[in-house]
């Protein structure tokens, strides 16, 4: 099971390594996808592949370092009916999350690889792409 | 099998087409029975080939008719969902031009989208001014009203369906916008146009079967080309055709407004033209892969007319999504849809297995011997070096920054470009850096410059070095030849020397 995950914590808390204590508590890697940090404080979006037991270990220990935690539901939508097919977004994908189709060259979006770049969402010549915002 | 070569017309293609008895294949079809029979093989087998494509046409638009408004007016100018058409012709005759933008909306919606919407049916907003006159009285007029409120609405396009496209990528540490896409930096992405084995000219690039009155497959309905296309050049292999059709037969599958960002907006149209296969020759050229199809990488990271070309390839490379520049794979973007060309040749196919399509012997091939012009200039573009400032102060990295501070202060500077020994432009240090770094204890040049540093080469032209300026919102940058040696500096005020000429805006 992958699951996608914002944490959000305080300035406070920049000082300790709280994902570097928790992958090693848990033995479970934790993927950075993408990171704003701010004066007041950080936003820091990871994707965790582990089983569900585990996945629950690692939002308890993150809640008792203190991070607050929202899991992300929804990610970068296509609108099948609006998209022209025509593949502009394909390769500013950083990830493949976006291809073409071997069997008949439809655009194919793959939400587990998305790392929520947003790098396809200008190039869709008709906003065919979107993203929830986290 | 006889010997006798294959001799078929147009019009027995028609009448088996009507009898319910054309045999009739898609072009990557006949690729392989091509392959398998050959030509004369093949040409036997086969009646008609049909091509598709599906791709931003920029040089398109519409002819529309508003029938006469009470009291008349003669349309001076016209806007439709705020884009302005062009009304030169007769009172209530106007062209909408694909890549016309909405003067609300700049590039968000122009002609493209109001094509789409009388298409879908949509009402659009018409706004138009006349001048007063016996015959035409009125000055003003607003209204709404659908493509079933047009006497009518005829795509009429300049120039459509190129035979062949460049494939771009870009060399420039930055992204660019270019109407191939967004190109990211140091060939960081490729794309290309243009359906391959699939494309109707390269199907039948000497235009045997192509000509003035062939129908071809038109956004959804059933068009004409009615002369070579603009920029026609078909030496070079860039064959191009005029088009037109109802727009009231159209489907918006097949013709789509566009927004490409920061470039502009166009229009997707879907084109196919059906080739019939009367002979083994024209088998043989509808026989062709996409291995077979060549055209070149160039770098659209140059601002120029002629661009470098980075590599050959071949459309089979192109579709794989990978292709390697410089000993790494790139990936690939189409920027036409490969899938929606394939859906119209085989629209196509059914339509005329269904005998709803027949095909046309063209009044007069395409020509085949048109070349293409640049533009007559009677005052070229100036070039960064006729502009530029040539003696430059510079700073090497161990200098002291103390020194820096002093040519700023004392010749009114504002940039010091930092050169390695052999005056290659390694860095950039600005008089505001300086006084930073004053306050911040460094200092060594080396502590504070700029490395990334925006350069314009020695025979830019100035309408480019304007655009960096005005794109990086910095007020100079040095001048340098093509291995990086330091030239000169060029900066906004030499570049307002122009504009005191007229030059630029």
């Amino acid at each position: 099971m992958s699951e996608k995950i914002l944490l959000e914590y305080t300035t406070e808390k920049a000082e300790e390594p709280i994902i570097s204590s928790i992958t090693r508590q848990t033995d479970i890697p934790i993927n950075i996808l993408h990171a704003d940090l701010t004066p007041k404080g950080g936003e820091i979006f990871v994707s965790i592949d582990a089983s569900e037991e585990k996945f629950e270990k690692i939002v308890d220990l993150f809640k008792e370092s203190g991070v607050e935690i929202t899991k992300v539901k929804e990610g970068i939508k296509l609108d099948e009916d609006t998209c022209l097919e025509c593949g502009a977004c394909i390769s500013l994908c950083p990830t493949d999350a976006l291809s073409l189709s071997d069997e008949d060259f439809s655009i194919e979006l793959d939400e587990e690889k998305c790392i929520y770049c947003k790098a396809c969402i200008p190039a869709c010549p008709v906003d065919a792409l979107s993203i929830e915002s986290f | 099998m006889s010997k006798k070569e294959v001799n078929k017309s147009v019009s027995e293609i028609n009448r088996k087409i009507e009898e319910g008895n054309a045999v009739v294949v898609t072009a990557e079809e006949m690729v392989d029975i091509v392959d398998e029979k050959g030509k004369k093989g093949a040409a036997e087998e086969v009646d008609v080939v049909t091509t598709g494509t599906f791709g931003a046409m920029c040089s398109s638009g519409a002819w529309l008719n508003f029938g006469h408004a009470d009291p008349p007016i003669k349309l001076n100018k016209v806007w439709l969902n705020d884009v302005e058409a062009y009304a030169g012709g007769a009172a209530v005759d106007a062209y909408i031009g694909a890549t016309a933008l909405s003067e609300s909306e700049r590039m968000e919606y122009g002609g493209g989208h109001v094509i789409e919407e009388l298409v879908r049916g949509r009402e659009i907003d018409l706004r138009g001014k006349g001048y007063g006159t016996d015959s035409y009285p009125r000055k003003e007029i607003e209204t709404s009203l659908t493509i079933d409120d047009l006497n009518q609405a005829i795509l009429s396009n300049p120039r459509n369906s190129y035979q062949k496209y460049n494939a771009a990528t870009n060399s420039r540490n930055e992204t660019i916008h270019t109407y191939m896409g967004t190109l990211l930096p140091n060939h960081g992405n490729i794309s290309f146009s243009g359906s391959g084995e699939l494309s109707p000219l390269n199907n039948d690039p000497e235009y045997q079967t192509i000509g003035i009155g062939s129908r071809i497959f038109l956004g959804g309905g059933q068009g004409y080309i009615f002369q070579e296309g603009t920029q026609h050049s078909p030496k070079t292999g860039f064959g191009t055709i005029m088009t037109v059709g109802d727009l009231n037969e159209m489907s918006s599958d097949y013709i789509r407004g566009v927004s490409v960002r920061n470039y502009g907006v166009s229009l997707f149209v879907g084109i196919g033209i059906p080739i019939p296969v009367l002979n083994g020759n024209i088998a043989e050229s509808t026989g062709i892969s996409d291995e077979e199809i060549k055209t070149n990488i160039m770098d659209y990271g140059t601002p120029r007319r002629e661009k470098p070309k980075i590599r050959e390839v071949n459309y089979k490379e192109l579709k794989s999504g990978k292709v390697e520049i410089g000993g790494e794979e790139r990936p690939v973007s189409p920027m036409s849809s490969l899938s929606r060309a394939r859906e119209i040749s085989q629209q196509m196919k059914e339509q005329i297995q269904n005998g709803e399509f027949f095909l046309s012997k063209p009044a007069r091939r395409l020509s085949r011997d048109d070349e293409l012009k640049p533009m007559k200039q009677t005052s070229p573009s100036p070039v960064a070096k006729q502009l530029m400032t040539s003696e430059v102060l510079t700073a090497k990295p161990p200098d002291s920054i103390k020194v820096a501070a002093e040519v700023f202060a004392e010749k009114g500077f504002d940039h010091l470009p930092v050169v390695n020994e052999e005056n290659k432009v390694i860095g950039i240090v600005t008089s505001w850096d300086v006084a930073v770094a004053l306050g911040n204890d460094k200092e060594k040049v080396e502590d504070i410059l700029t490395s990334k540093v925006v350069t314009a080469e020695e025979n830019e032209p100035v309408d480019s070095v304007a655009r960096k300026l005005q794109k990086h919102e910095i007020s100079g940058m040095p001048v340098i030849d093509t291995e990086q040696h330091l030239k000169g500096i060029i900066t906004s005020e030499d570049l307002s020397k122009l504009i005191r000429r007229g030059r630029i805006e």
